[in-house]
């Protein structure tokens, strides 16, 4: 069983991002053993010049490099994601960088019809810099607009649609993981340029 | 014309902030540019909004108040900095300074690419309904290979890009004159007609359950909150006085003053002398009265609009002389707001105060006396000027209409254009 961690994009108590994580948790448990992370309470990302990472980031990444996957769902502010979401992606890729190589799927739900298309898009682009190196699932959009009635009492998703085309999704995704393990030509010129960029002071 | 700029990072050595700095110094002749930090904000968390607070009401005053704005971003992980993204949350959560404001984006970076990722994104995010700024289009100015740009003085050193540089300031600063112009034509943001002259709402400090409009409103509700008077000591910031040596003193001010809370309800005036006998008449019975109850109704949309203009920061303070009171008198009165510990708008603070006599008396002391100028394109007779406010406010209050109109040119009462109590 592969082991993945889920990122909440988000540090609102009340977010439907993360009741959408819990529900993949609960509904893939029988496939997948799911860790939802929360990437709130890090310091505002400030380059220091000591390079030194939070101690929580550094528990972040860990867990990452231990997992086979991660899934992130982001809610969209102002046409793009979080500003906590992106700060944890700068901690997550400045001297670390848990990320390069690893499988991940993106996810998004909001209050409007759009469900958070341009912040999936923002965040393919960020995963996509060299510092971070991720490699995400192609042609994967999973969007849930207008959640308010998109979960019961339970916290589970009402529409049938809208599930299947989850389990459809996530059966691709363990499979794109598992195929993502033989991607592995460009990993060394990967750590040997991205190794490069951490002795520039960039930025 | 003036312009604030935001370095997009919170980072304590920063060329972004570099080259902001150059572009400030550099064209000053041309262009106020003054420089904001992002470095004390926290991040972004709408279950603990801090709209309040004073760092973000600065930056929403600076940026209100602003002609436009000059971002200059840095590229992290091919885009803005969170630091960046969670300020630029903040101002459009609660508070949306950039509303309608133009934009220019310029970034510096450390590889061939500029910022130019980074720059697009922003671009995107600025024009994303709840920011709603105007982005100047094309002009990207991207600055490469910063490492090598500045000379130790932080000027940038090849001339050509100082002189593209040059050109596409030039172009915004026409883009700015353009953007402004189309928002005064189009009025304000439009929310100055929402303010509530019936002051039907309530806030912390409303005294409910008592007739406003009563004349006998301070001694009922005065009894209705236990209200202190005579000899009682009131702690204050900063000195003790009694309630009644608290009168001696407010009603031997040489100005006229009166408190509109934020609720738009008169509470407060200094009586300092019968109605007859002051510059902006008000009458013991008017205290208490929503502000609709004390304005003729030709003035409404003048007071909304500087209530509006003070409440949302669009500036401080209000300056409007009023004329009709002959040579020996030039009358002004002042709309200041007033802002709690944490930045909050609280109300107006309107003094009323005759300039004549302090100018008599400094050109006696002085033995100087007045010419008139006859380059000066100021006309005084016609009233509703404003320091501290931009063009845009004083062209809104509208309040020249009403100090034209024969009627008004009495005794300045009936064109209280805010918070004052006329009786009409």
């Amino acid at each position: 069983m592969n082991k993945y961690i889920a990122l909440v994009g988000t540090n609102t108590k009340q977010s439907t991002n993360r009741q959408l994580l819990q529900f993949m948790k609960r509904h893939f448990d029988q496939k997948a053993a799911i860790e939802i992370i929360e990437v709130s309470g890090l310091p505002m990302f400030n380059k220091p010049a000591d390079r030194e990472v939070p101690q929580r980031a550094k528990d972040i990444a860990k867990k990452i490099d231990a997992s086979d996957g991660v899934i992130i769902a982001t809610p969209e502010y102002d046409h793009a994601v979080p500003a906590v979401l992106m700060n944890a992606l700068e901690w997550l890729s400045y001297g670390i960088h848990p990320f390069l190589d690893k499988p991940v799927m993106i996810i998004g739900a909001s209050f409007g019809a759009l469900g958070t298309s341009r912040a999936q898009a923002h965040l393919r682009q960020m995963l996509d810099s060299p510092e971070l190196g991720a490699r995400i699932m192609p042609s994967s959009e999973y969007l849930v607009g207008n959640v308010l009635s998109a979960f019961d009492d339970q916290g589970n998703l009402t529409d049938k649609e809208k599930i299947d085309q989850l389990d459809a999704l996530f059966t691709d995704f363990e499979k794109f993981v598992k195929i993502s393990k033989e991607l592995w030509h460009t990993t060394d010129v990967n750590r040997v340029a991205i190794k490069k960029l951490d002795h520039e002071d960039f930025g | 014309m003036k312009l604030v700029g935001i370095a997009g990072t919170v980072e304590d050595k920063s060329y972004n902030r570099t080259l902001l700095e150059f572009i400030a110094n550099h064209f000053s002749n041309v262009v106020d540019i003054d420089i904001l930090s992002i470095d004390d904000l926290p991040m972004f968390d709408q279950d603990n909004d801090i709209t309040n607070s004073g760092a973000i009401q600065y930056l929403n005053r600076k940026i209100s108040n602003a002609d436009g704005v000059i971002i200059a971003t840095p590229e992290h992980n091919h885009t803005i900095t969170a630091a960046l993204k969670s300020a630029l949350e903040w101002l459009s959560f609660n508070v949306h300074p950039f509303s309608g404001k133009p934009v220019m984006i310029v970034g510096a970076s450390y590889y061939q690419q500029g910022s130019s990722r980074a720059q697009l994104n922003l671009r995107q995010i600025l024009e994303a309904p709840g920011v709603n700024a105007i982005v100047f289009p094309g002009n990207e100015f991207l600055l490469a290979n910063v490492k090598e740009a500045f000379d130790e003085n932080g000027n940038l050193k090849d001339e050509k890009t100082v002189s593209f540089l040059s050109s596409t300031l030039q172009k915004f600063l026409k883009f700015v004159k353009v953007i402004n112009m189309m928002n005064d034509k189009t009025g304000d943001d439009g929310e100055a007609e929402n303010e509530d002259l019936t002051a039907s709402g309530k806030i912390e400090t409303t005294i409910e359950g008592v007739d406003m409009t009563a004349d006998d409103w301070v001694e009922k509700a005065a009894e209705k909150v236990n209200a202190v008077d005579g000899n009682t000591y009131v702690k204050l910031d900063r000195g003790i006085l009694t309630v009644d040596q608290l009168n001696y003193f407010l009603n031997s001010m040489p100005i006229e003053l009166t408190y509109a809370d934020s609720n738009n309800q008169f509470i407060y005036y200094n009586r300092m002398a019968d109605a007859k006998k002051m510059l902006a008449p008000r009458t013991p019975g008017q205290a208490g009265d929503p502000l609709a109850n004390v304005h003729p109704k030709r003035a409404v949309h003048g007071v909304k609009a500087v209530i509006h203009a003070l409440r949302t920061g669009k500036t401080d303070l209000v300056s409007m002389p009023v004329p009709g009171n002959g040579p020996d008198r030039f009358v002004v009165h002042y709309y200041k707001a007033m802002h709690n510990a944490d930045g909050d708008y609280v109300g107006i603070n309107e003094f009323v105060a005759d300039l004549i006599p302090t100018i008599k008396w400094y050109l006696a002391q002085t033995g100087q006396k007045l010419v008139a100028d006859p380059n000066a394109k100021v006309d005084a007779s016609t009233g509703a000027s404003s320091n501290d406010a931009d063009s845009k406010t004083d062209a809104d209050t509208g309040a020249s209409e009403d100090v034209d109109t024969p009627e008004a040119t009495n005794d300045g009462g009936d064109v209280d254009a805010t918070s004052g109590a006329s009786e009409n």
